[in-house]
C-alpha cells in the first residue's frame, strides 16, 4: 500500500496494451492510455461491447498479458506477485476448469494452490459446493457439467481464498437467472462486507444492480465514468410510487398535474421479469419436481435472498467459529429456505494470514471520489462523482433484513 | 512445496484420466506375458530368457518414453490451449513451481509404471526356469551366465606404449635406411603404431599374447572367471579349428621368478572355431591377491597361422561381481532417470511450443539417444574442418543429448549378465539429472517471460 495509502485497490497509470501480429507489427490497440481508479470496498464494473478491451484490462491487472506501456498496481503491489494474489479471486471469461476432475477435487485442487491445509479446504469446499447450489453433485466430473454449472465452480474456485478483490470477467454469463441472481446478490453482500469487486459486463441490466461505479469502454477507450445514479437518473421526470388508488384521488392528482402544466400517465408497475420467473421457479421447487440441474435455494424476497446470502457470508468471513456441525439438508433437497448458520463458519474456521476479517458494522462509506485529473472531461466528471446511492441502498437492505429477523 | 504438490497430484490425475495412459498400460500388461511365453532366443533356456528380457526391457523402456513424451508436452500446453492456466497462475503460485509440479506428476506416474512393469518383468524371469522345468547342467550355466552380475575387463590399450614402440620402429628404419624420402614421418609413424597396435593382440605360430589387469575383485573367490574370446586365423585350416592353450593367473611368478607359487595358475588346451564366440572358465583364485591378473594365449606352431584376436570383441574376462537382482535395479534406475530425462525435455519444450511441435521435438531427441554414437561419429568426421564452432557449440549440444546405444545400451547388460558397475552407473544417472536441470531451468527461465494469455493478431 505505497502508492496510494490503500486508498485504492487498483490503480492503473497510462494502460495501454497494443497487440502485433506474428512478425511484431502493432496492429490492434485493445487498452488505450488506461487511467482506472478503483476504490477500496467499491462494486466496479467495466462495461463495453464485445472487444473493447474489458477482458484485456482484468488480463494486464492479473499479470496474464503485460502491457505495452503503463503499469497496473493491484492492492498496492504487482498481481503476479504471490502475495497480492493470495488476495485475490479471480473468474475468467469461461470457467476454465479440468474436465476430468468432479467439483470437489477441482476445489480442493485451488485451495491447494492457496496453501490452505486440508481441514480448511474440506469445510470451505462444504460451503461453497451448497453456496453454489451444487452440494449433491460434488462427485461428478466437471465434464458433465453445463456450462451454467460449471460457471458456479468457477465462482467458488474465485471465492475459495475468502479474496479481499474479486476480478470477474462476465460474471453471470452462462447462468440461469436464478444463478444469476444469486451472482448479483452474493456481489452486493461481498461488497457489504468491504470487498472490492471489479467485474466485466455487457448485460447492462445486471451491471446496474450491482454497481456502484462503471466505466463504459468502447474501443479500449474509457467513453464515460461515474456513479450509476449519477449517470442514469432522468432529470426530466418523476415518477410515483403508492398503492392502488381510489378513482377520485387518482383525478385529483391529475389535476394537481395538470395545473402545474406537467403531463400525466397511469398504469400499474410491472413485476421484473426476473422476478416473476424466480416466483415460478420456486412454486415448482415447492411441489417436488425432481431436477438434474443445479439446486438453489430460492428465498421469497429480496430481504430473505439478502438475508440467506449474508448468513452464508458470515460463515465465509468470521474469525472465530463455533464448531463444525453437520450442515442440516431440508427435506426437499431443492428447497431450502433458510441456509444453515455454519456454513461460512465452516469456511473460515482457520483464517490464513492474508484473510483478515471483516467486522459487519463497521463497513466504511464508500468516500467521496476526488475529480479525475487525466483523460476526462472535467465538467463531466463532475457531475459523475456524488456517491450515496450505494450506500443508501446497502442500508436499506440491513434495516429490511433486521425488520424480517425481528418478525 | 505444497503447491508444487498440488499442480503434481493434478497432473499426474489427469494422466490416469488420460485414455493414452491405459491403452500403454494395457499394452504392455498384454504383451509382457505373451513375450515370455513366445520368445524363443536360440532355443536354450538361457536364449529364451535372454530374448525376454531384452524385448520385455526394451519394449517397457521405449512404450513408457514415448508415453513419458506425450503426458509430459500435453500437460503444460494444453493447460495454455484450453486456458485451464488462467485460473492456475492466478493463484500465488510461482511459475517455475508450476514447471516442477507439472515435471513431477509426470515422474510420479512414471514411478508407478515402471515400478509396476519392471516388478512383472523381474517375476517373469525368475519364473521361467521353473516353468520349464529346467534342471541340471542348464540351470547352473545358467545361473553361472545370467541370474549374475559379471564384471567385465577389457584390454586398455597403453598409446604410451605403443607411442614409444612404433618410435623404436622408426629409428630401426632409419638406421638401417629403409626409409623412403616420398612418405612423411606422421604418415610412416602411423602405420608402425597401428602394426604395434596390431601386434599387441595378435600370435604368430608359436607366439603368444598376453593381457594383463589390476584391480580385479571377484565377488567370491571360489567363483569362477570367465574368459570370453573371439578370434580371426591368417589361415583358416578346412576344419576351422585352432589349437591354443590359454594360461591364466599372475604371470609375474614367472616373469620375476618367485621362490613359491602363491597363486595358482590355471592352463587350458583348447580347439576353438575362428570367428565365433567362445567362453571358458577357471577358478577364481587364479587373480593374485593384489588383484593382478594376466592371461596368456600361446598360439600352437602347428596351426601355422597368425592368430588375431579383433581389437572391438576380441577379448574380454568376466568374472561374478554382484547379483542379478542388484543389476536389474540398477538398470531400472537408469531407465527411470531417462524417463524423468524426458519428463523435463517434454515440460520444458512446452513452455513455450504447442503440443505437437514439442512432441515431435521429444521424439526427435529420442531417436537421436538410440542412434547417437552414428551421430557423434558423423559430427566429429564433420567437426575436424570447423573445429571451434564444433567444440563450443556443436559438442555441448550434442552432451545435452541422451545416450541409449553402444555402451549406454541397458538391456544389452542385463542380456549377458554383465555388472552396471557403481561409477558407470553413478555417471550416468548423475549425468542425466543434470541435464534434465538444465532443461527445466530453461523452461523456468522461459515460462516466467512468457505473456500466458498472449494474442497474436
Amino acid at each position: 500500500m505505497t502508492e496510494n495509502n490503500g486508498q485504492f485497490a487498483i490503480e492503473t497509470f497510462s494502460l495501454t496494451k497494443i497487440f502485433a501480429d506474428w512478425w511484431g507489427r502493432s496492429r490492434v490497440v485493445a487498452v488505450d492510455n488506461l487511467n482506472l481508479k478503483v476504490r477500496n470496498n467499491q462494486v466496479f464494473g467495466l462495461l463495453g461491447p464485445n472487444g473493447s478491451g474489458k477482458t484485456t484490462i482484468l488480463k494486464m491487472l492479473l499479470g496474464l498479458l503485460h502491457p505495452t506501456r503503463g503499469r497496473a498496481v493491484v492492492l498496492g503491489g504487482d498481481g503476479k506477485d504471490p502475495k497480492i494474489s493470495a488476495q485475490i479471486g479471480f473468474l475468467p471469461e469461461e470457467s476454465y476448469l479440468y474436465s476430468y476432475l468432479n467439483a470437489r477435487e477441482t476445489l480442493d485442487f485451488y485451495g491447494s494452490l492457496f496453501g490452505l491445509n486440508s481441514r480448511v479446504r474440506k469445510s470451505r469446499i462444504d460451503a461453497l459446493l451448497d453456496m453454489v447450489g451444487l452440494a449433491g453433485m460434488a462427485n461428478r466430473p466437471i465434464g458433465t457439467f453445463s456450462k451454467g454449472m460449471a460457471r458456479r465452480i468457477g465462482l467458488a474456485q474465485a471465492l475459495i481464498n475468502d479474496p479481499k478483490l474479486l476480478i470477474l470477467d462476465e460474471p453471470t454469463s452462462g447462468l440461469d437467472p436464478i444463478g444469476t441472481r444469486q451472482i448479483k446478490d452474493l456481489i452486493v453482500e461481498l461488497a457489504r462486507r468491504g470487498k472490492t469487486i471489479l467485474l466485466s459486463s455487457h448485460l447492462l441490466a445486471d451491471a446496474e444492480e450491482v454497481c456502484d461505479r462503471v466505466a463504459i469502454l468502447y474501443g479500449g477507450l474509457v467513453q464515460r465514468e461515474g456513479s450509476v445514479e449519477e449517470l442514469l437518473e432522468r432529470k426530466d421526470k418523476t415518477q410515483i410510487t403508492t398503492n392502488i388508488l381510489t378513482d377520485r384521488a387518482m383525478e385529483q392528482i391529475r389535476r394537481i398535474v395538470e395545473k402545474d402544466g406537467g403531463e400525466f400517465e397511469v398504469k400499474p408497475p410491472m413485476q421484473k421479469l426476473e422476478s416473476f420467473f424466480i416466483d415460478i421457479v420456486r412454486q415448482a421447487q415447492q411441489a417436488k419436481r425432481p431436477t438434474s440441474g443445479a439446486m438453489n435455494r430460492l428465498e421469497a424476497t429480496d430481504a430473505e435472498r439478502a438475508a440467506a446470502m449474508s448468513n452464508v457470508l458470515d460463515k465465509l468471513v468470521a474469525a472465530k467459529i463455533e464448531p463444525s456441525e453437520k450442515t442440516e439438508q431440508a427435506e426437499v433437497e431443492t428447497v431450502k429456505i433458510r441456509p444453515d448458520d455454519d456454513i461460512l463458519g465452516k469456511l473460515t474456521q482457520e483464517p490464513q494470514q492474508i484473510t483478515e476479517p471483516v467486522v459487519r458494522e463497521k463497513k466504511p462509506e464508500t468516500p467521496e471520489l476526488p475529480p479525475q485529473q487525466d483523460g476526462i472531461k472535467k465538467d463531466l466528471l463532475n457531475e459523475l462523482v456524488k456517491p450515496k446511492g450505494f450506500t443508501e441502498r446497502i442500508k436499506k437492505k440491513d434495516k429490511k433484513t433486521e425488520e424480517k429477523k425481528n418478525e | 512445496m505444497s503447491r508444487v504438490w498440488a499442480v503434481a497430484k493434478n497432473s499426474f490425475v489427469s494422466a490416469m484420466r488420460m485414455k493414452t495412459a491405459i491403452v500403454f498400460m494395457l499394452l504392455l500388461i498384454i504383451l509382457l506375458p505373451i513375450l515370455s511365453i513366445t520368445s524363443t532366443g536360440d532355443g536354450t533356456i538361457k536364449g529364451r530368457i535372454q530374448s525376454f528380457i531384452s524385448y520385455g526391457l526394451g519394449l517397457t523402456g521405449f512404450l513408457l518414453s514415448i508415453l513419458t513424451i506425450i503426458v509430459s508436452c500435453y500437460t503444460l500446453s494444453s493447460d495454455i490451449k484450453h486456458k485451464q492456466i488462467y485460473t492456475v497462475v492466478t493463484k500465488p503460485i510461482r511459475r517455475f513451481e508450476l514447471i516442477l509440479g507439472k515435471t513431477l506428476g509426470v515422474v510420479l506416474l512414471d514411478t508407478l509404471l515402471l515400478l509396476v512393469f519392471s516388478s512383472i518383468i523381474y517375476a517373469l524371469t525368475l519364473q521361467m526356469p521353473r516353468l520349464t522345468k529346467t534342471k541340471g547342467d542348464e540351470l547352473v550355466r545358467l545361473n553361472n551366465e545370467f541370474f549374475t552380475a559379471r564384471a567385465s575387463l577389457k584390454p586398455d590399450i597403453d598409446e604410451q606404449v605403443i607411442e614409444t614402440k612404433a618410435q623404436k620402429s622408426y629409428k630401426e628404419l632409419q638406421r638401417s635406411g629403409q626409409l623412403n624420402d616420398s612418405r612423411s614421418k606422421q604418415a610412416v609413424m602411423q602405420e608402425l603404431k597401428d602394426i604395434a597396435r596390431y601386434s599387441m593382440h595378435s600370435a604368430e605360430p608359436g607366439g603368444m599374447v598376453i593381457w594383463e589387469f589390476k584391480n580385479v575383485k571377484p565377488f567370491d573367490s571360489n567363483d569362477n572367471i570367465f574368459v570370453r574370446f573371439k578370434f580371426e586365423a591368417s589361415r583358416i585350416p578346412p576344419d576351422k579349428n585352432i589349437y591354443g592353450v590359454w594360461y591364466v593367473g599372475d604371470y609375474r611368478q614367472i616373469k620375476y621368478g618367485q621362490e613359491k607359487m602363491k597363486t595358482p595358475i590355471y592352463a587350458a588346451p583348447r580347439k576353438d572355431v575362428v570367428k565365433t564366440v567362445q567362453e571358458f572358465q577357471v577358478p577364481a583364485n587364479a587373480v593374485a591377491a593384489d588383484g593382478y591378473l594376466a592371461v596368456v594365449f600361446y598360439n600352437e606352431p602347428m596351426n601355422d597361422s597368425t592368430i588375431i584376436f579383433p581389437q572391438e570383441d576380441g577379448f574380454e574376462v568376466l568374472y561374478r561381481a554382484g547379483n542379478f537382482g542388484l543389476n536389474f535395479v540398477r538398470a531400472t534406475l537408469i531407465i527411470f532417470a531417462r524417463l524423468v530425462f524426458f519428463a523435463a525435455l517434454g515440460v520444458s519444450l512446452s513452455t513455450w511450443l504447442g503440443f505437437p511441435v514439442a512432441v515431435m521435438c521429444s521424439l526427435a531427441v529420442f531417436f537421436t539417444g538410440v542412434i547417437n554414437g552414428f551421430i557423434i561419429g558423423s559430427f566429429a568426421y564433420l567437426g575436424e574442418n570447423v573445429s571451434l564452432f564444433y567444440k563450443y557449440a556443436v559438442e555441448p549440444m550434442i552432451w545435452l543429448l541422451p545416450k541409449f546405444d553402444q555402451g549406454c545400451n541397458i538391456s544389452k547388460y542385463i542380456i549377458d549378465a554383465k555388472l552396471i558397475g557403481t561409477a558407470f552407473f553413478a555417471v550416468t544417472i548423475a549425468g542425466l539429472a543434470v541435464k534434465s536441470a538444465i532443461l527445466l531451468v530453461a523452461g523456468f527461465i522461459i515460462f516466467a517471460r512468457r505473456e500466458i494469455a498472449k494474442v497474436i493478431v
